[in-house]
């Protein structure tokens, strides 16, 4: 295990931000923290970062112990924040050598490491740009590369995609497997279930500082997530038609729209879809809903992962 | 790279493309200086026209004219009648005038001679001055006339302790204590200040920089920075003004080092002190400007008044700034400044430590 945490707790006055955190992040995975904002991801992140101080518990990172080995800790960890911590008035080069200079790394290193950043980050071209003349996404990409500079074993990323459009996700969470197939062990916090699906090994599900579930997110969204549903539209004047010819089915519909939730989802949906033809029903829509994470954090807490309650 | 050389790097490279910190701790210094040096440093002889109505015309009363006429700071403009003269004084053209009635030479021998001057009060100065002089010269007739002799004489005599210096080399040396202020104290507030409030102290305080080492770097690099603006407004001082001054470097070294110290020493504190990082940086301006007057850097102490110089000696950059004329006015030597020296560097010692303290309450509250 690279990251073993263990019933770690921190509070801010009256509130509890972390309560009796356990869990391990396997070497070379994607580990997800996903939750709403408030549920302590980056209280957490901080706190294996050396940047916040915990109050019960304790951690071991790549076998250092959190407080009596900070400096060793942050030297095997390679932090990027949500914000963009780049110095403006320098360049790229003068940005990722200042943060290279932190971790003492030599010229030679340095100049490697510039290179494989270069390569897996796409930075090259604008090396020798200030910081401040960056578009958004050049940033982010150039603040991961200052982030991993120093070739950490484990890159921990708070809320790396916060703000991207679609196609910058995208490339961001390209980079992002990247690392993985450098072997780095990545420890990511979002509170977007497509993130956390699309990118984790496993995912810690978090809520009011704690951990509700972890598992990979197949497994969670199989055991916890409960079945697909086979989501039927047809035409308006049709709604009343279909509903009656499928009272065999425990289904909730609204409108045109149905749903009808099925152990075996092909196979119902195959036979639906049979049934409506043979009676001259035409779908405009007919699909299998696989549940989501967001479906698993609303069965584990009752909220959505944007914070509000489910009505 | 070694972290505190690469802190250092990166905040002087910083220092030399933020346009608007190179104006505050170079540009506007020498801006001051020039600014001061145009207002104060002019060697202008004193001169006031003065109307004289001579209405004895005797001997004595020419006698008097002339030797007024020879004293160099009055130029005289003869009236016949003493309504015309007036006229002139009320429209300002001269600055004052000066009667000898018709019965003056005849009433000399008698001790009861009276002339008569009326002075535009104005500007005080010049009405004592010019009154003075007169009286002065009168008296001075009268014991030439009549062989008065005064009671007791004083021969006084003048005597110059330090070299005869014009504002010039007077403003010079306290000029260069200005960095110690502006480049030492406010780029080290601003140094952390902006690394806070650009979020980028995070960056920093989760690599394996220990603290310390960090504060090193940063005090490096405002070290180097001071240097440069010393550097800068010295050349330009020498270049435009040319002051007569002793540039012992090897003893002014030391006071620039232990000044700056105790000016980024109290950066860091101010740093620490700001709940917010504006706060703290414009804490830091107002400091420097607040304690630019009571450090004699304009002035030297002694023309202060009793309480500012009071105060002036509990901030270390008064005893810098001392130092620095002494070195350059007075040729002051190794063993004259040992007291400054110790001042200084127990006062950087304590104040750094204090810093040092203060940064680390400061990053474990956050």
């Amino acid at each position: 295990m690279i990251i073993e945490v263990e019933e770690l707790s921190k509070s801010y006055g009256e509130i509890k931000a972390l309560d009796g955190v356990s869990f391990t992040v396997e070497e070379g995975e994607i580990f997800g923290l996903l939750g709403p904002n408030g549920a302590g991801k980056t209280t957490l992140i901080e706190i294996l970062c050396g940047l916040r101080r915990l109050d019960k518990g304790g951690a071991t990172v790549q076998g250092y112990d959190l407080i009596k080995d900070t400096y060793k800790v942050r030297g095997v960890i390679g932090f990027c924040p949500q914000e963009t911590l780049l110095y403006d008035l320098l360049t790229v080069r003068e940005n990722l050598a200042f943060s290279a200079s932190l971790y003492s790394l030599s010229s030679k290193k340095f100049k490697e490491r510039l290179e494989s950043s270069s390569k897996v980050l796409g930075i090259g071209e604008f090396l020798n740009r200030k910081a401040q003349h960056l578009s958004g996404g050049m940033k982010r990409r150039a603040n991961l590369a200052a982030s991993i500079v120093h070739d950490p074993a484990i890159v921990i990323l708070d809320e790396p995609t916060v703000g991207f459009d679609p196609n910058m996700k995208r490339e961001f969470w390209h980079f992002i497997r990247e690392l993985k197939k450098e072997e780095k062990t990545v420890l990511l916090s979002t509170h977007d279930m497509y993130e956390a699906d699309e990118l984790c090994d496993r995912v810690a599900i978090m809520h009011k500082g704690k951990i509700a579930a972890l598992d990979k997110p197949t497994v969670l969204k199989e055991k916890i997530g409960g079945q697909a549903t086979v989501h039927i539209r047809v035409r308006s004047d049709q709604a009343q038609k279909t509903r009656a010819l499928l009272k065999e089915y425990h289904f909730v519909a609204k409108d045109k729209e149905i749903n009808i939730p099925a152990k075996d989802a092909w196979q119902t949906m195959h036979e639906i879809s049979n049934k409506l033809i043979s009676h001259g029903i035409f779908t405009e829509k007919i699909e299998i809903v696989e549940p989501t994470l967001e479906d698993v954090f609303i069965k584990l807490t009752g909220s959505r992962l944007t914070g509000s309650e489910v009505s | 790279m070694n972290s505190i050389i690469g802190i250092a790097v990166k905040d002087i490279k910083t220092f030399f493309r933020e346009k608007g910190t190179i104006f505050w701790t170079i540009a506007f210094p020498v801006l001051i200086l020039l600014l001061f040096t145009a207002i104060f440093g002019r060697e202008i002889p004193f001169n006031a026209t003065i109307g004289v109505v001579d209405n004895d015309k005797t001997a004595s009363s020419i006698g008097i004219v002339s030797g007024l006429n020879a004293t160099g700071f009055l130029t005289l403009r003869n009236y016949t009648n003493v309504t015309e003269a007036f006229e002139d004084l009320n429209a300002t053209n001269i600055r004052a005038v000066f009667i000898i009635p018709s019965n003056f030479e005849q009433s000399l021998p008698y001790r009861n001679a009276t002339a008569f001057l009326t002075v535009d009060g104005t500007n005080p100065d010049v009405a004592r001055i010019v009154e003075d002089g007169i009286r002065t010269l009168l008296l001075g007739y009268y014991k030439y006339a009549f062989n008065y002799t005064d009671p007791v004489t004083l021969n006084a005599e003048k005597t110059t302790i330090t070299k005869n210096i014009g504002y010039k080399e007077n403003i010079v040396p306290g000029m260069l204590t200005y960095p110690l202020l502006f480049s030492s104290m406010v780029v080290a507030t601003g140094a952390i200040v902006f690394e806070r409030e650009k979020g980028t102290l995070k960056k920093i305080r989760a690599s394996p920089i220990h603290p310390i080492n960090m504060l090193i770097g940063k005090t490096l690099a405002a070290l180097f920075q001071t240097a440069i603006a010393i550097i800068i407004m010295s050349a330009l001082a020498v270049v435009l003004l040319g002051p007569k001054l002793n540039w012992n470097v090897p003893l002014l070294v030391p006071i620039f080092f232990l000044g700056s110290m105790n000016g980024i020493a109290l950066g860091l504190i101010i740093s620490c002190i700001g709940r917010a990082p504006q706060e703290a940086s414009n804490a830091a301006t107002t400091i420097a400007i607040v304690l630019q007057f009571f450090t004699g850097m304009y002035f030297p102490v002694e023309y202060l008044p009793d309480y500012m110089q009071q105060i002036g000696r509990i901030i270390p950059m008064t005893y810098a700034a001392q130092a620095i004329r002494d070195i350059m006015v007075r040729d002051a030597t190794a063993a004259a400044l040992l007291w400054p020296i110790a001042t200084l560097t127990i006062t950087a010692v304590i104040l750094y430590v204090i810093g040092i303290l203060l940064y680390k309450r400061w990053v474990e509250k956050e």
